[in-house]
């Protein structure tokens, strides 16, 4: 991807690159001075929730779900799972991200490949399960719109309708590739 | 409504800890300090995702898939004028936020349009920022099926999206 468009730089706008570069990584840094301010907060909030024995308490709700969807056995690894998911539920997206890198690091095995559960997880995080579009309520307002919250409805069909895909396309490689495997042997 | 859960969230814990009696402040910091070192080890990611996507974006190659896929896009039932803000979702969050207030002020907050560019935004991520950062600290290289099931499973919200932006 970036081969590609120096490629193209180079006989269109050879000048631009290198301060385009130096923007974007200065512009990189000042969303991680951010979201170290956001992370504080949220990653304090979780240590709270775990100290108080709620999150065992929320990851037992989810419990069934996570071991269907992620088939996924061990505990604390379910804990943080249903934190990450309920964060993105919630809409707080910075929030989840903690936990994400969290799980995902519980849950690799070093074979140097994502597993099941992993790719369950990205494609999860990555299809969005926002309940409460937020930020994008806040910016029709701004914009002066008479009615800021009737994409709601539309918002929460389309994401329900993309996680389910996920989850069951996830699924479906899945059992495709066993089978693939247990036919080989 | 919704500006009150955040606080109320934190009102109840709080409140909760109190009552199971946890020092709290203690806990918060504990919990405070792994930000900056998270935030230390994801930092290369991020860089050099915005910089790839940059140079995408100045070097024209972005523009010229816009005209090469909207015809695609129209027969999907899509608007073209869609293109940039679907091509770009993927890769960057606050870029393309930016593309969305640009289609709030063209056509104006209420317009089909921006209706569509809602929801889309809506029911999207950021996958390439997600899967980048999620497995920057494993021992992960290949993520396999992962990203192209999230893109197509995006690419169908989108479609669902600009359908239901019609109906209701």
């Amino acid at each position: 991807m970036m081969l590609a468009s120096i490629l193209v730089l180079l006989v269109t706008n050879p000048s631009a690159m290198l301060s385009e570069m130096i923007g974007s990584s200065t512009q990189a840094l000042d969303l991680c001075i951010e979201l170290c301010a956001i992370y504080v907060i949220w990653l304090g909030f979780v240590e709270l929730l775990d100290a108080s024995g709620l999150s065992e308490k929320l990851a037992k709700l989810l419990r069934p779900l996570i071991k269907k969807i992620f088939k996924v056995d061990n505990s604390e690894i379910q804990k943080i799972i249903a934190l990450n998911l309920s964060a993105n539920m919630l809409g707080i997206g910075n929030a989840s991200t903690p936990m994400g890198i969290r799980a995902m690091n519980a849950l690799d095995d070093k074979s140097g490949k994502a597993n099941f559960s992993m790719i369950m997880l990205i494609v999860i995080n990555a299809t969005s399960i926002q309940l409460l579009p937020t930020t994008i309520i806040g910016l029709r307002t701004s914009a002066g719109s008479q009615n800021p919250a009737d994409i709601i409805i539309p918002t929460l069909i389309a994401t329900i309708c993309t996680t389910l895909l996920g989850i069951f396309l996830v699924h479906l490689i899945d059992k495709i590739k066993n089978k693939c495997k247990r036919r080989r042997k | 409504m919704s500006n009150y859960i955040l606080p109320i969230l934190f009102l109840f814990l709080i409140l909760y800890c109190i009552y199971k009696k946890i020092n709290t402040y203690d806990h918060f910091v504990k919990g405070a300090k792994g930000a900056i070192k998270l935030v230390v080890e994801i930092f290369p990611f991020i860089a050099s995702i915005l910089i790839a996507v940059a140079l995408l974006r100045v070097s024209g190659i972005t523009s010229f898939l816009v005209k090469i896929i909207s015809p695609v896009f129209k027969l999907l039932g899509i608007p073209p004028q869609l293109c940039e803000l679907i091509i770009l979702r993927p890769f960057t969050g606050s870029g393309s936020y930016g593309i969305l207030e640009n289609i709030f002020s063209t056509y104006g907050a209420d317009s089909y349009i921006s209706r569509c560019a809602s929801v889309i935004m809506g029911c999207s991520e950021t996958i390439f920022y997600v899967a980048t950062i999620y497995i920057s600290q494993t021992k992960v290289k290949k993520l396999l099926y992962a990203i192209p099931v999230a893109l197509f499973c995006s690419f169908v919200g989108t479609i669902i999206a600009c359908l239901l932006c019609r109906v209701i």
